[in-house]
């Protein structure tokens, strides 16, 4: 159902260089340089506020950078934005889905924008709604959907016109696992037909789960790049020990521990020591019972480079 | 920094694709068709009632008006009254609704859709939304017997010119607007005023001197003296006039809207 890529040198689909933006005095991202390669499942990991959202609205043509490049297909955003929105498929935060028609309506309505209309959009419309696991709705008020579906309707939408890439900011925020699970393997599935995804996040897993390759960013600025896997071996380690401590000792041991060289986090009832690279953390002096081995996550990665404080206080 | 603001403005000029103005106009004709029959009261009901209780409830009590029946005055002022209600309600608070709650217009603007046909498609709907209820009530009208002149047929396209020129206008206070609530003020403080001042209820002329020029500024009033001349077959160049001056209303706030839309939505 989606255009194959050709195969061959990875040639980069979005280049960055040097992004920047500001609204007024506030710089929401701030000289940030990527690349997102034809074919990949790219992820922009950050905590609320960090600028992914700003990133992917650039991206989307929904909002001009105040300096630095931003090139889709080697169309800059701004200047070609009629071509670069040709190509792209969008899935907002807020799903944007139109109440006043059904679900069908939605995705006829929204191809016609992209010159695909009549007989041939409607088809489209059913094929689409066929793979999102929709048909059965197909006639319902966008209301009547629950979470998960209109959040899949959203991702059909950007699928009407056979974009070559799509571009996702937080698709799962805000449900249910099923329904998350449901929208990874939909995402998978068009990823191996070969649709370059640009995505955001903060779900750690989702990320592990699907991209190929991510940047971590916080205060607009991006601080660390790789696949998910180097991401984690590189700021938390191959493996992490969490141990159990009690009071008195927990400062103690996590500056001895710091002393021998380990990023030790303190979560008031229990310290995670991450490893050096593929080394186990050596906790020595402690109950064997206390202490638990388990692989590092991103999300021990996560932490380590974004620090521990809240976002949104 | 010149250079950029240069090709900023060259990129704002440029073309617009009749394909994506008929695709916004589109999306409303199949939300249109989907409540059909509510939308009825409104383009034929409810004028057909004020229409009835004014014209000959009041008429009667009233008699004659600048030489024809209180109906025959008052009927088409009504039927554009009426038009300027239905694309005023549908591109402030319609339009509202769709940018604002719904984020609709982020969605149609993440396709290769400019500001420019945006806002055209929906004017261009509001505008037809006022042509479908001039002709349904103009019909009416007629079969009261309350249109004088063959010529009041073309009172449907002054009840198109006011759709576009409300359209535009209304469009431009959802554009400006912080809120819904604030919204309540385009009909308090603009509709009603022009729907009870702007000549359709009772001429201008029986107003007090100072306000006679007031009144002749307000937008409704060339579209209720252009429709009225069509109506009694008096179509002068006062009224050659009052087309005139609401193609320019409309004119005016059609950029005012795309300004202000691409201000609020590209950021």
């Amino acid at each position: 159902m989606v255009r194959m890529e050709s195969s061959g040198p990875v040639r980069p689909v979005v280049r960055a260089v040097r992004l920047e933006k500001r609204f007024k005095q506030n710089v929401a991202v701030n000289q940030i340089t990527f690349d997102v390669r034809a074919g990949e499942t790219f992820g922009l990991l950050g905590p609320n506020g960090a600028g992914k959202t700003t990133t992917m609205r650039m991206m989307a043509c929904m909002s001009p950078p105040t300096s630095g490049e931003l090139t889709v297909n080697g169309l800059d955003v701004y200047r070609r934005s009629r071509e670069v929105r040709d190509s792209l498929g969008v899935v907002s935060q807020h799903d944007g889905l139109d109440p006043d028609l059904s679900a069908r309506d939605n995705l006829i309505v929204h191809a016609r924008y992209f010159g695909l209309r009549g007989a041939a959009a409607r088809a489209r419309a059913d094929e689409v709604l066929e793979f999102f696991g929709l048909t059965g709705r197909a006639g319902d008020e966008v209301d009547n959907l629950s979470g998960g579906l209109k959040r899949r309707l959203g991702i059909a939408r950007a699928f009407m016109h056979r974009p070559s890439m799509v571009i996702l900011d937080e698709p799962t925020t805000g449900l249910d696992p099923q329904s998350r699970n449901r929208v990874w393997e939909q995402l998978a599935i068009l990823k191996q037909a070969g649709v370059t995804i640009a995505m955001s996040t903060h779900y750690m897993e989702e990320a592990t789960a699907l991209c190929d390759r991510l940047v971590v960013i916080d205060h607009g600025r991006i601080l660390a790049e790789g696949s998910p896997a180097e991401v984690v071996r590189r700021y938390a380690g191959e493996q992490t020990a969490i141990v159990r401590v009690d009071a008195g000792m927990r400062q103690s041991l996590a500056a001895r521990l710091s002393g021998q060289g380990y990023q030790v986090f303190d979560h008031a009832t229990w310290l995670a020591v991450h490893g050096r690279d593929g080394e186990r953390p050596q906790v020595d002096g402690m109950d064997p019972a206390r202490i638990v081995y388990r692989a590092s996550t991103l999300e021990d990665a996560f932490l380590a480079l974004t620090g521990r404080e809240l976002r949104d206080e | 920094m010149m250079a950029a603001v240069a090709s900023r403005r060259s990129v704002a000029r440029a073309d617009v694709r009749l394909r994506n103005v008929a695709g916004v106009w589109l999306r409303h004709a199949t939300a249109f068709k989907r409540g059909y029959l509510i939308e009825i009261s409104a383009i034929l009901i409810e004028p057909l009632l004020i229409l009835l209780a004014i014209g000959f409830g009041v008429g009667r009590l009233v008699g004659e008006v600048s030489d024809v029946s209180y109906a025959v005055f008052v009927a088409p002022g009504i039927v554009v009254g009426n038009a300027m209600w239905h694309s005023l309600f549908e591109c402030s608070w319609g339009a509202f609704r769709r940018m604002q709650l719904h984020r609709v217009y982020d969605s149609i603007l993440t396709a290769p859709v400019s500001i420019r046909e945006l806002a055209a498609g929906e004017i261009a709907w509001g505008a037809t939304r006022s042509l479908m209820t001039t002709a349904a009530v103009l019909v009416a009208a007629s079969a009261f017997g309350l249109i004088d002149s063959p010529l009041g047929a073309g009172i449907v396209l002054i009840g198109v010119l006011t759709g576009l020129t409300f359209g535009g206008m209304g469009l431009f206070f959802a554009s400006i607007a912080p809120t819904t609530h604030s919204l309540t003020l385009v009909f308090t403080l603009v509709g009603t005023p022009l729907f009870f001042f702007g000549g359709v209820f009772f001429p201008i002329e029986s107003l007090p001197d100072f306000l006679e020029p007031v009144a002749w500024a307000l937008p409704l009033t060339p579209a209720v003296q252009a429709a009225r001349g069509l109506s009694t077959g008096h179509f002068g160049l006062t009224e050659l006039l009052c087309v005139v001056y609401l193609a320019a209303l409309a004119a005016t706030f059609y950029p005012l809207a795309v300004w202000r839309l691409r201000r609020r939505l590209i950021v």
